[in-house]
């Protein structure tokens, strides 16, 4: 109602409407108020006073309400559009969870299992090594992912990642020779941790 | 509303119309002798109104509050400090706030509504925690001073009124709504069993203050894809829905690296939820729901 009635204060609109000459001046039942302006004291008296010197007739008044387009006096702000949803990527996602924690269970046994049956199996040393691998892999990912965005920092994260990549092949190659050239990881850490 | 704003405003109008023709009053002249023109009272014989005097057991706590003005860009936020008699002011921070906004300080400037936690509007951080000012009470310790800040990693509107844009986007984003493919079997309603409904308690109760989300670490980094505590919740609160049927949308909506599972388990979420929610728990029953 507000939005409809404010054009017409405005003097600037009222003068457009006169000069284009486009108004109506058939008053309609929406504004029975100004359709009979001798209903009451008041608004007789304000319309003599807005448009001074009887400039305008009464007719003209009513013409400002229709010929002159809805000015709402702030554009429409933007509706609230629902955030972008990504397309599912289970690989990343739901599967990659699943891995991650069967990974991390996993480790539990792994760790304990040389140690504690005190055999040394060249089986379950390379399992261990795979699985620390891939485990640290994944914990470093989850890192980049996080901290290094890829809308505010699309080389850095590029960079880190074939980085991440490099590092865990290295590792890996180094794990190899360990196993097979020396004496195994199990073996290793039980030497250190007697020394 | 809108009419008697249109008869005012063109009284406004009238207004100069007026003057011309009605005598306006004078302000109060002074004499050519210095004296004004009716006589005063010397103030010999008048009483002296001293400012009110501090109550011996007043309990003055101070107030740090962040205030930043859009007005004033380039002037950098600073913490501004109130003191207020505890005494006289009611028991939780909404109190104080507002007390210092009728009575200090009226460019203060804070969202609050319904002043019982409820509508969620007055979420703060106050003293390093994120809460709704009007279910925390302000500690009675009158040597502790309190500090209090907009949600953190939000942008700030004004003082402590922080932009929630992007939440309620995200929000939106995940269909708040049953979604249903096929009619009710009576054609009226769509009926839960007392178990089925008993899961949505501790779900349906969130006010979305956001006090989780921006308590939430991995949301501060990435709150443009990570979802937050409180939108996952409520994604939660609609796959334990037994009535909805578009689970699996909801689910493929969820499976990817960002949205759902930026989720480290910091629980944050479920420390800070002044409504008592636990949305990291919501968080890890989804991440169940969607494993193999």
């Amino acid at each position: 109602m507000a939005s409809i009635v404010r054009p017409t204060m405005l003097r600037q609109s009222c003068l457009k409407a006169v000069s284009k000459q486009t108004f109506s001046t058939k008053p309609t039942s929406m504004f029975p108020a100004i359709n009979k302006p001798a209903a009451s004291v008041l608004s007789k008296q304000v319309a003599r006073n807005t448009f001074a010197k009887g400039a305008l007739p009464g007719s003209m008044r009513v013409a400002a309400f229709h010929a002159s387009g809805r000015r709402p006096i702030l554009p429409a702000l933007p509706p609230n559009d629902a955030a972008k949803v990504p397309t599912p990527h289970p690989s990343h996602g739901s599967y990659h969870w699943t891995f991650e924690r069967a990974i991390s269970v996993g480790l539990v046994p792994l760790t304990i299992a040389p140690f504690a049956a005190g055999s040394l199996n060249p089986l379950t040393d390379a399992l261990l090594c795979a699985t620390i691998l891939i485990h640290s892999h994944i914990g470093f990912e989850a890192l980049i992912v996080d901290y290094i965005p890829t809308k505010r920092l699309p080389k850095t994260r590029k960079t880190f990642e074939w980085g991440l990549k490099l590092a865990t092949v290295v590792v890996g190659v180094g794990l190899y020779e360990f196993e097979t050239n020396d004496v195994g990881l199990t073996e290793g850490i039980k030497r250190i941790w007697t020394a | 509303m809108a009419a008697l704003r249109t008869t005012s405003r063109l009284f406004a109008a009238a207004r100069p119309a007026f003057k011309s023709q009605i005598r306006t009053r004078t302000m109060a002249t002074i004499t050519s002798n210095g004296t004004a023109t009716a006589p005063a009272v010397p103030p010999t014989q008048t009483t002296t109104v001293k400012e009110p005097a501090a109550d011996a057991d007043s309990k003055i706590k101070t107030f740090h509050i962040y205030r930043w003005n859009p007005d004033e860009p380039s002037t950098k936020p600073r913490m501004q400090s109130y003191t207020l008699d505890l005494n006289k002011t009611g028991p939780m921070m909404l109190d104080a706030l507002i007390r210092i906004k009728n009575e200090v300080d009226p460019t203060l400037t804070f969202r609050r509504s319904c002043r019982e936690g409820i509508c969620g509007s007055c979420a703060m951080n106050i003293d390093g925690v994120n809460t709704l000012a009007c279910l925390c009470r302000i500690p009675t310790d009158t040597k502790a001073e309190s500090k209090i800040y907009p949600l953190p990693h939000t942008y700030v509107v004004k003082d402590i009124v922080p932009d929630l844009t992007q939440f309620y986007k995200q929000y939106k984003s995940i269909k708040p709504y049953l979604q249903k493919n096929t009619p009710a079997p009576d054609g009226k309603e769509y009926r839960q069993s007392k178990e089925e409904r008993k899961k949505l308690d501790g779900l349906y109760e969130c006010i979305l203050c956001a006090c989780c989300s921006t308590s939430c670490p991995s949301y501060w980094w990435n709150s443009e894809e990570y979802l937050g505590p409180a939108v996952l919740m409520q994604s939660y609160r609609w796959l334990a829905d037994s009535r909805d049927e578009h689970k699996e949308e909801r689910k493929a909506q969820l499976d990817n690296s960002m949205s759902l599972y930026r989720c480290h388990t910091i629980l944050n979420c479920s420390r800070t939820c002044p409504k008592g929610l636990n949305p990291g728990y919501a968080i890890a029953e989804i991440k169940k729901a969607m494993a193999l």
